[in-house]
């Protein structure tokens, strides 16, 4: 049988085997370095959303840098 | 229903905003504006917050200026392409429960699964992982709607082949409504990889379609507030 890891990196596999509950908990974790590294909840445009408005004027981080936008690779 | 969805079945880490689908009618808004307003959430960009938008399958775009909050993103909405009325997403929630006893209700994996089959890039691996996740987790000792789902959604090439080979009756049964199975079957795995192709463009094509007269409606929305501005 194909192990997850034939698929996936190993931390994603790892991801798979949490329980639901567990997954929040760790998620939430990961919310809170993204807070203290300065991340913005501001979400990137997104072209492809079909809620996309190229005019639509968008806030700036107020430390004048982009927003951290990804801890590890799996936000969304 | 939407990113944070994701995380709990497995096929992200972390989502920055809050998706939620309601139940449009007056009393459940009333409540909604109530809830929103503790979050000091203010509308941005269109449409307003009215049922008509939702029931039309809008999304309500709020920003939540309460200083905790930090600017959070909470989209809301009434209906999504793909799947069923709310009454019937309702039935079929998933409930989780933390450790310390809170709970709450989630979309359920097959509703959220069609739910992102969309026009968006960032979708796709989603949706593979999605399904992927619940296969390892459940396929030692499966139930029937678990096998059906799988041939239904599983996006993994290598796991379709390995669920046909092991459920081979429930893949002859399911390859009338999913005709890919049948190089599933065989082990072909590059006809597979091209199926799987074809059939994400034609859903992200329907999307598209299906989107066309919402986005006009949104465009008019637009101009209207500028107007009015």
């Amino acid at each position: 049988m194909i192990q997850p890891e034939q698929l996936v990196e190993a931390e994603w596999a790892e991801w798979y085997r949490l329980t639901p509950a567990q997954r929040w908990l760790e998620s939430e974790k990961l919310w809170e370095a993204f807070l203290i590294l300065g991340g913005s909840l501001d979400p990137e445009p997104d072209t492809q959303s079909p809620f996309f408005d190229s005019r639509a004027s968008r806030p700036r981080p107020a430390h004048g840098r982009s927003g951290v936008r990804l801890v590890r690779r799996g936000g969304v | 229903m939407g990113g944070q969805a994701c995380v709990l079945y497995g096929a992200a880490e972390f989502s920055r905003d809050t998706d939620l689908v309601i139940l449009a009618d007056t009393g459940n808004l009333t409540r909604l504006r109530r809830a929103l307003a503790d979050l000091q959430a203010e509308v941005i960009a269109v449409p307003p917050f009215q049922i008509r938008h939702l029931r039309r399958g809008h999304a309500v775009h709020f920003r939540c200026l309460q200083p905790d909050l930090l600017r959070m993103r909470v989209d809301v909405m009434s209906r999504l392409r793909g799947v069923g009325q709310f009454a019937a997403l309702w039935r079929r929630r998933t409930k989780v429960t933390l450790p310390g006893g809170f709970s709450f209700d989630v979309l359920s994996l097959p509703d959220l699964v069609l739910a992102k089959k969309t026009q968006r890039d960032k979708d796709w691996p989603m949706l593979r992982r999605l399904v992927e996740a619940h296969y390892f987790q459940g396929r030692d000792h499966p139930t029937s709607a678990q096998v059906r789902f799988w041939m239904r959604e599983l996006r993994s090439p290598e796991l379709l082949i390995e669920v046909a080979r092991r459920h081979r009756s429930a893949c002859e049964r399911a390859v009338r409504r999913r005709p890919l199975l049948q190089y599933a079957m065989r082990g072909d795995l590059v006809a597979l990889e091209s199926a799987l192709r074809e059939e994400e463009d034609r859903e992200r094509d329907a999307d598209r379609r299906y989107w066309q007269p919402l986005r006009t409606e949104l465009e008019r929305l637009r101009r209207r507030r500028v107007r009015g501005a």
